[in-house]
């Protein structure tokens, strides 16, 4: 099978299988990728090429507010589904080493790493995928009763990044190495790299590093020595407090928040919250570009949900007020403001 | 020779060493005429010191030549450590190349350090040390460091696998290049087969490590005699079976030295470790010291290793008969679970969920919580999954099933004189032509469970019921529900509820928020609304610690298995309140 008549048979299906994923018809998408099978399509090609793709899709329409959480769970369950179909159909014999699969502590988004695993047995190792929010303590006690070759670790959420660290740290302890994957260490994995950890764009790739110990092992330090300035301590310290400010400021800045429901109030204690931890991750890795580009992602979000920009940057405001004596924190929520800035008056203009 | 022996060949007329003010300005510029060292017994009658004599003591010898570099004056020391320098020869002819340039070289054996210094007239000076002795003492503090430190990140590497596999690993791979090119860790057999892990050292400094196995029998004898606790000391022969057994690939046993030293076990050595390296490098016997407390530190962690194998083994084992079984397929029921068990590391808890078929094509679930933490609170849900498993094969009316549970819970706790009880829902589940199933549910105690309707409205179902394991005959909650095709039944525990987390990390997320988080996933299959449920809670305890958590979902597929297709599969945006506006 060449490639470009895989290409013009993926295209030919994709459309009904994002039909399926709407309609949650898991039997209409298993079909469709089992089709693809039948037809000689390889399974890495089917499980990167529309199993992924289509994932993305979905997390799209969900940021656009054009599907419901509820349905991008479905979806995303019914391509969990899809995966376990593929992989039975290829049920590939494990001929290497045993590579343990999971996602970080906290971090919910399974389907990357799943998908990761089953390319990783396609190409004969034997694969554990301990799956979503795995707590460290669970992942070290498995690595310490089953030998590992290495430990893939996924992170979508930049947020999770000191977290992710501190897992990073437990598994090496055991003397396994680690890579990592997932944009939560930034598109070009700068942030891996930050924390000195190997990273891998995409399946293909960590499936060839994982077959390449010295690379696994060869890899740069840490660089973390602006965390003795103590910002991200504090900051985490802080955190109920701030939210307990900010909660305060939004209520004398806006009178229609006194009619907010509890599940509103939830919410947007949520969305302060978040606001902060990605704060603190972006003062963990010293990078201002972390914090900037959730703002961005925050507008977006909230403006195809009716909440103005401006919200974000009151609250930015807010923030930088309550942290005027850490340097490194206002410079990063100056950038954020100004971010907002520009996307209100490109919304408006 | 000391220095009085060598007074009678001064060259010099006895006189040379004395400064004279035009030669060492130093002392006469400040000091002109007065004694340089004036606690030189004054009251013996010397005004000034006798050089010459105070010569000789020094440690550096001295070489004077004039502007010609002739050699005019040799000290005694100097003497003693340049034969070839004579008075009245060209100093470059005596051949010494360490009096070129200065600094360190090695001559007749010995470790000189010379430095020159010009002096008045175009005359020199060159001072010569012999630094033999400093310089071994600093090797050997230095190596001395080195083998501390090296010792000190084995200790910390080593202490921290505790998979028997990664630990041999981790010693071949710390044994390179340090104390050999090749490492070969051979444990002692298990089931009369012994593996064995080799690390060699790579092109780019990184040791490549692979491993194997090999019969009892067929271990090369130096190693077998090595796994009974003797260190073989026919070195030959031993680099002879370590290319035999083809450990030492590119090495040749002319060009190879090896030692073998056992690693200290409990009772035995607990494996062998083979060090190889060229013979340029023999293993002298500060070597062989580095190379046993290496072993030792080795044998230690690779001991407690085998050790928690061995308890992690009959653990795991206890542990996977305590873990949920995921429910049977039934017909008509699609089920959803989520587990996250309070102690992360033990993967069990108090929690329990399961589900049997029963004869008829319906099938008996449940879900609870007992009283107590931990492993003593698994074992007791593991009785109580065990009793239910043999009284539903007698008993299929929910209600009757959970009195007779109670009875015979009742009748292990006293006679165990230790007051355990459950809550739990109990339920039997039967399909419908059309789709739909009927649940009779009875309650022990247990939170009521959840309807998610098909209109979108979510139904807390009203089951009460007293406690299981605690009173004879206790007032048991019967209730029938009806699911349509596409509804679903949510049964949790307390664990949800009372998780604890929000802003300050000690709001309960309590019932509404339970409610709120499944309202609008009426059409969400069984196992995603279950995950989600999980998520939520786990988003609210941020990293906080919480109570054993567990969820049971059972959605009516509807008729031909599958779950009817959305009819409205974009909903009102405004209608679904997955986040409250802001600002």
């Amino acid at each position: 099978m060449s490639a470009p008549t895989t290409r013009a048979e993926l295209t030919d299906v994709w459309s009904g299988y994002l039909e399926s994923l709407q309609e949650a018809d898991e039997y209409g998408a298993i079909e469709v990728a089992t089709g693809l099978l039948e037809d000689g399509v390889p399974a890495e090609r089917v499980l990167l090429d529309l199993v992924a793709p289509a994932q993305a899709e979905v997390g799209e329409r969900w940021a656009r507010n054009e599907w419901s959480v509820a349905q991008e769970h479905a979806a995303t369950h019914i391509s969990e589904q899809v995966v376990a179909a593929v992989a039975a159909y290829a049920a590939p014999r494990p001929t290497r080493g045993r590579i343990v699969v999971a996602c970080m502590d906290g971090e919910w988004h399974a389907l990357p790493p799943r998908l990761v695993a089953e390319v990783l047995r396609l190409r004969g190792w034997q694969v554990t995928f301990l799956g979503a929010s795995v707590p460290a303590a669970h992942l070290v006690s498995y690595l310490h009763r089953h030998d590992a070759h290495a430990v893939a670790l996924a992170c979508a959420l930049p947020m999770r990044l000191p977290h992710a660290h501190r897992m990073i740290e437990a598994c090496r302890r055991s003397d396994v190495p680690v890579v990592v994957g997932g944009r939560g260490f930034g598109v070009d994995g700068r942030w891996a790299r930050r924390l000195g950890v190997a990273w891998a764009p995409d399946a293909p790739s960590a499936a060839d590093l994982v077959a390449d110990e010295p690379a696994l092992r060869r890899v740069p330090p840490a660089r973390l020595s602006h965390l003795a300035d103590d910002e991200y301590a504090s900051l985490v310290k802080r955190r109920g407090e701030l939210i307990d400010e900010a909660v305060a400021d939004l209520r004398e800045r806006v009178p229609s928040a006194r009619d907010y429901t509890s599940a509103q109030w939830d919410s947007t204690i949520g969305d302060l919250g978040y606001i902060l931890d990605f704060l603190a991750a972006a003062l963990y890795v010293d990078d201002s570009t972390l914090f900037t580009e959730f703002v961005d992602w925050l507008v977006a979000v909230l403006t195809s949900r009716g909440v103005p920009a401006g919200a974000v940057g009151a609250t930015l405001d807010q923030y930088a007020r309550a942290l005027r004596d850490f340097p490194r924190a206002t410079r990063f929520l100056a950038r954020g403001r100004a971010s907002v800035a520009a996307a209100g008056s490109a919304a408006t203009g | 020779m000391t220095a009085a022996d060598v007074r009678g060949h001064d060259p010099g007329d006895g006189r040379v060493w004395t400064p004279s003010a035009a030669r060492t300005p130093a002392f006469s510029a400040d000091v002109p005429g007065r004694p340089a060292l004036p606690a030189l017994a004054p009251d013996r009658g010397h005004a000034a010191p006798d050089w010459s004599e105070v010569v000789e003591h020094f440690r550096e010898g001295l070489v004077i030549c004039d502007a010609d570099g002739v050699v005019r004056q040799v000290s005694p020391v100097a003497e003693r450590l340049l034969p070839e320098v004579v008075p009245g020869a060209l100093l470059a002819a005596a051949g010494v190349t360490g009096l070129v340039a200065g600094g360190d070289f090695t001559h007749h054996g010995r470790r000189l350090r010379a430095r020159r210094m010009p002096l008045s007239a175009g005359r020199s000076c060159w001072y010569v040390e012999d630094v033999t002795e400093i310089v071994s003492r600093a090797d050997a503090l230095l190596a001395e460091r080195a083998r501390s430190a090296f010792l000190a990140v084995v200790g910390e590497k080593l202490g921290n696998p505790l998979h028997p596999d990664r630990a041999a690993a981790a010693v071949v791979r710390l044994a390179v290049p340090t104390l050999a090119e090749v490492a070969v860790l051979v444990l002692a057999p298990r089931s009369g087969r012994s593996r064995w892990w080799r690390a060699s050292r790579g092109d780019d400094e990184m040791p490549t490590v692979d491993s194997g196995v090999l019969a009892a029998p067929d271990l090369p004898p130096a190693i077998a005699e090595g796994l009974l606790g003797a260190e073989p000391h026919a070195v030959d022969w031993l680099v002879e079976q370590a290319v035999e057994a083809g450990w030492l690939p590119g090495l040749t046993s002319v060009e190879a030295c090896a030692r073998v030293v056992p690693l200290p076990g409990r009772e035995a050595p607990v494996g062998v470790l083979l060090v190889a390296r060229r013979a340029t490098r023999w293993y002298d016997e500060e070597d062989v010291d580095l190379v046993r407390a290496f072993a030792a530190r080795a044998g230690a962690a690779l001991t407690t290793a085998v050790l928690y194998r061995d308890q992690a083994e009959v653990a795991d084992t206890l542990q996977a008969s305590l873990v949920p079984v995921e429910p049977a397929e039934a017909t008509g029921v699609q089920w959803g679970t989520a587990y996250r068990p309070a102690q992360a590391g033990l993967r069990i808890g108090g929690d329990f969920y399961g589900a049997h078929r029963l004869p008829d094509g319906g099938s008996v679930f449940f879900l609870g919580d007992v009283s107590g933490k931990g492993v003593e609170a698994a074992v007791f849900t593991g009785q109580l999954r065990q009793c239910l498993h043999a009284l539903h094969r007698v008993e299929a009316h929910p209600a009757r099933l959970l009195r007779l549970l109670n009875d015979a819970l009742l009748e292990t706790t006293q006679a165990h004189d230790r007051g355990r009880f459950a809550t739990m829902v109990l339920g039997v589940v039967r399909p419908h032509r059309d789709g739909g199933l009927t649940l009779a549910l009875a309650g022990g105690g247990h939170l009521p469970p959840l309807v998610l309707r098909n209109s979108g409205a979510v139904e807390q179902v009203p089951l009460s019921g007293m406690l299981v394991g605690v009173v004879p005959d206790p007032r048991v909650g019967e209730v029938t529900v009806r699911l349509e095709p596409g509804e679903t039944c949510l049964l949790y525990s307390d664990g949800i509820t009372e998780a604890r987390g929000g802003r300050r990390g000690h709001e309960q997320f309590g019932p509404e928020r339970l409610v709120n988080a499944v309202t609008d996933c009426q059409r969400m299959p069984a196992p995603a609304l279950a995950e989600r449920i999980e998520q939520v809670t786990c988003d609210w305890l941020g990293h906080g610690d919480h109570d054993d958590i567990a969820v049971l979902a059972l959605r009516a597929t509807g008729p031909g298995g599958r779950t009817p297709r959305h009819l409205h599969a974009v909903p009102d945006p405004a209608a679904t309140g997955t986040r409250g506006p802001r600002g």
